[in-house]
């Protein structure tokens, strides 16, 4: 016990240690520490017998900026003495901090900094001349939209975070810095706008991820799965989005987001049901047109879940449902099918599973070529094969339609899932089995929270209020609070008496 | 055992939500067959046996509350004890939570009985009882705020339901309610007593008054819950009387099912397979309810984790379905049920109710010559 203790202090004394003070020797430590890394560069200059070295990986340096905002100045400078104090003055470089921490520097190389020291001198330079790799800004992929804004984040924080201040220009808007990962520390940023968004959930954020003992984290998608409320659960509890103008819009309504460097997407929440089938559409279409869309989409996600299972029950156990007119039709199409309904409902599904799949990992010109292949060839085929009655494959079609209408890929994906063991109830108990697993999912959903709020929030607890932002859609003139969902500090968007106020006639 | 119960800020439902809660509870597999077996006792002025039976209903949620209200915020289990003494008030305390279960076993048993006879008659009792106990077992598991979600949602989600009754009211003939208040009074007494089965499940108020936001609104809201019963109930009673011929209802075990059978739609017929189907939804908060309410006993009384009470009980109840074998037995079972839940819904609070009244009276009383002298 005594051992570890000393061992302990040892570790801490070398994590406070400065490095060694002679430009070889902090050559050969910082060698030691990247390792065999064969793109750490040195530089070394020369003058009156004083060494001054520039450290750097050049894989993450901007070649023309170290030439020229680091060595140039240096290298020009013959008046002054070289020494940590006159080179800050000099070197044109905005971001410049001194360290003298091994760990420290070592952590800023990775970081795409360079380092400068002058022999003998206490403190070194860090100057940030690095670059990343970006591509510049393109259209949504994943989130397709017909109207509004279509620019999409890309892989870099700060230009992620240009695209939302720019949006957004309030003097409100907070942007924390987070490091997110133990072992690989990747920046992130914890965006909210200060007067707005709910204490709470902020700092549920902040300790959810700042608690996060995770090695490595490679995207918010993955950020989001950690910290999540229920990681057992299918539905996704916090929404990821590719759009900027998604992020603000939630900005505004008190939700919290969270950005991460290299990735092309961000975070936010909270998140309830019914937010993951709102489209940024529905805002930017008159009010009836998004209230229209929006409850299609609902319908379309309630029938993609119901549809096949209804077939299943009813054609295994309630045949007396359908009137006979129908019966007549299904029987005769279902004549030639040897399977059970559960077993071809099944196999269609699979089949519609398989396209979609196919579809997501081919290049887009064999994909659309895929599409044919398999809906019109597979499809007639199956039928005339006796593999499957045509009504079933117009209800799974139908189901499959159903569950792409829903605007986050991630939930829609959700949907299909629960889907299979619905139709294996369905088979298994009819229209109980049906009801079944809807009153599980009812109650799985009523379990369920998101940050910490519940998952269904605007309907149950009920705020009828909130109703207009998720279920429905209001009048720009109706809606001139923000979603308690969310508890807004400041809930007013505009005053009340302004959006309600009427002129009289011939006024 | 404390009498007062504060649980954390987080765990409170809103106070409207009581509506939804006393409704739910009251509305389960009782209303399908009510107007038979009201119709048995007062014939066709049964609806009006039904009225009344729910204004006795709200004069003993009137008292309950009333009752409530003398304590800050309690529970039956601590008004018991409070009352009756340690001894006496657990005693009461268990003979409560059997009742609950007891009820939770009728609702179970009865709805597994209508799929029997509706949809699957050789589906073994086990197998629908297993998976509505485990499920009932989840909902309980997520505390009372998801059980009050389960209410609600089972009030909005079957509203519809009501509404599909209008089919069968354009083959009613209404001329078979008159003439009016033909029956005397003993036998529409007694079809109000038979109405209290159906209208059991509001004296899960009593436990789940704690849990109120807004104490306050509790009255209203608990009283506003019971009017929609039973206006629903008279309503439901009123369209089966006047649909079905005078001895045909008294044949009906199920009148409300037989009558969503004429139901028809142009790509759907026999809508009572859909009706009993969502029937599901209708008992899940009577189930989850009555759980929830008899395994805080345990809680409450030998201060288990209440998480062991659920499973304890749904064992019980799981084991107890497979004494029931036919529906002789099951009738028994019902009306024992019937008998004990009017004592233990409608009487006892009453009595309580009385007796609280009494004692902090009294206490008050003392507190006051106390400081006279």
């Amino acid at each position: 016990m005594f051992k570890r203790k000393t061992g302990n202090k040892q570790s801490e004394d070398k994590d406070k240690k400065p490095h060694s003070l002679n430009v070889d020797d902090l050559k050969s430590e910082l060698q030691a520490v990247i390792g065999d890394c064969s793109d750490l560069n040195f530089r070394t200059l020369k003058k009156n017998g004083k060494k001054i070295v520039f450290c750097f990986l050049s894989s993450l340096i901007d070649k023309t900026s170290f030439d020229e905002f680091l060595l140039l100045p240096v290298q020009q400078n013959t008046q002054e003495e070289w020494t940590t104090e006159s080179l800050a003055q000099i070197l044109p470089i905005a971001e410049i901090s001194a360290a003298n921490q091994l760990k420290e520097v070592v952590a800023s190389l990775i970081e795409g900094k360079a380092y400068i020291y002058v022999d003998g001198e206490p403190f070194g330079i860090l100057a940030n001349v690095g670059t990343t790799v970006e591509r510049s800004l393109e259209k949504a992929e994943t989130e397709s939209l017909v109207y509004g804004p279509k620019i999409s984040f890309t892989e870099s924080l700060i230009g992620n975070l240009n695209i939302i201040r720019s949006n957004l220009k309030d003097p409100q808007l907070c942007m924390e810095d987070i490091t997110v990962g133990k072992r690989v520390k990747t920046p992130g940023k914890l965006v909210y706008v200060k007067d707005i968004a709910d204490e709470d959930n902020v700092n549920t954020f902040r300790q959810r991820i700042s608690e996060l003992d995770y090695d490595y984290i490679p995207d918010t998608t993955v950020l989001g799965q950690l910290i999540e409320d229920n990681s057992w659960t299918i539905f996704p509890q916090i929404m990821s989005t590719e759009l900027p103008d998604r992020v603000t819009l939630s900005l505004m309504r008190g939700r919290v987001a969270v950005l991460m460097d290299r990735s092309p997407s961000a975070i936010y929440g909270p998140t309830p049901f019914l937010s993951f089938f709102e489209s940024t559409e529905d805002v930017y279409m008159r009010w009836n047109m998004g209230f229209f869309l929006r409850m299609l989409r609902i319908i379309s996600i309630f029938l993609s879940v119901l549809l096949t299972p209804a077939y299943v029950a009813v054609l295994t156990y309630h045949y007396e449902i359908i009137p006979s007119a129908l019966l007549i039709s299904l029987g005769q199409s279902r004549a030639n099918v040897p399977f059970p309904p559960v077993l071809e409902a099944l196999l269609l599904e699979f089949v519609i599973e398989l396209l979609r799949e196919a579809g997501a990992r081919l290049p887009t010109k064999v994909g659309q070529t895929m599409g044919i292949v398999g809906g019109i060839v597979i499809g007639q085929a199956a039928v005339q094969a006796g593999f499957t009655s045509n009504i079933l494959i117009i209800i799974i079609a139908l189901s499959a339609l159903g569950s792409f209408t829903s605007p986050s890929y991630i939930m829609g994906t959700a949907i299909r899932m629960i889907r299979f063991p619905i139709i294996v109830l369905a088979g298994l108990w009819g229209g109980i089995g049906i009801m079944y697993s809807f009153c599980f999912i009812l109650i799985h959903l009523l379990k369920l929270t998101t940050i910490g709020r519940p998952y269904l929030m605007p309907v149950y607890p009920f705020r009828w209020k909130d109703l207009g932002y998720s279920l429905l859609k209001f009048p720009a003139q109706f809606l001139s609070y923000r979603p308690l969902t969310n508890r807004p500090v400041d809930n007013e968007r505009f005053p009340k008496q302004k959006g309600r106020e009427k002129k009289d006639v011939d006024e | 055992m404390k009498v007062n119960l504060y649980p954390k800020e987080g765990l409170l439902v809103n106070a409207f939500l009581v509506l939804f809660f006393i409704n739910a509870t009251q509305t389960g597999v009782g209303i399908v067959g009510l107007p038979r077996i009201v119709y048995m006792a007062a014939k066709h002025d049964a609806w009006i046996s039904v009225f009344l039976g729910g204004g006795l209903s709200a004069v003993v949620l009137a008292m309950m509350v009333l009752m409530l209200k003398k304590y800050d915020s309690a529970d039956l289990y601590g008004i018991q004890v409070d009352v009756l003494g340690k001894w006496l008030g657990n005693a009461m305390n268990i003979f409560y939570m059997l009742y609950m279960t007891i009820s939770f076993f009728v609702i179970l048993m009865n709805y597994i009985e209508i799929v029997q006879v509706w949809i699957f008659p050789d589906l073994p009792t086990w197998q629908i009882a297993i998976p509505l106990i485990l499920l009932t077992i989840y909902a309980v598991n997520g505390g009372i705020r998801i059980i009050v979600g389960v209410a609600f949602f089972s009030v909005i989600g079957t509203i519809w339901l009501i509404f599909v009754l209008i089919v069968p009211m354009q083959y009613a003939d209404p001329k078979n309610l008159l003439p009016l208040l033909n029956t005397d009074l003993k036998h529409i007494v007694n079809g109000v007593y038979k109405t209290s089965l159906s209208l059991m499940g509001f004296e899960l108020l009593m436990f789940l008054y704690p849990y109120v936001k807004e104490k306050k609104k509790v009255f209203l809201y608990s009283q506003l819950g019971n009017l929609y019963t039973t206006i629903l109930f008279t309503l439901i009673t009123m369209i089966s009387i006047t649909f079905f011929a005078e001895n045909g209802l008294a044949r009906t075990i199920w009148p409300v099912f037989s009558m969503y059978k004429i139901v028809r739609l142009p790509n759907l017929e026999r809508f009572e397979f859909i009706g009993v189907s969502f029937w599901m939804l209708v008992i899940m908060p009577n189930m989850c309810c009555y759980l929830w309410a008899a395994s805080k006993g345990f809680k409450r009384i030998i201060n288990w984790k209440q998480n062991h009470g659920i499973w304890v009980l749904g064992l019980l109840v799981f084991v107890g379905s497979f004494f029931i074998k036919a529906r002789y037995q099951m009738n028994e079972v019902t009306d024992f049920v019937a008998k004990l839940g009017f004592f233990s819904a409608f009487c006892y609070p009453v009595l309580l109710s009385v007796l609280v009244l009494v004692k902090k009276w009294f206490l008050r009383r003392k507190k006051a010559s106390a400081e006279v002298s």
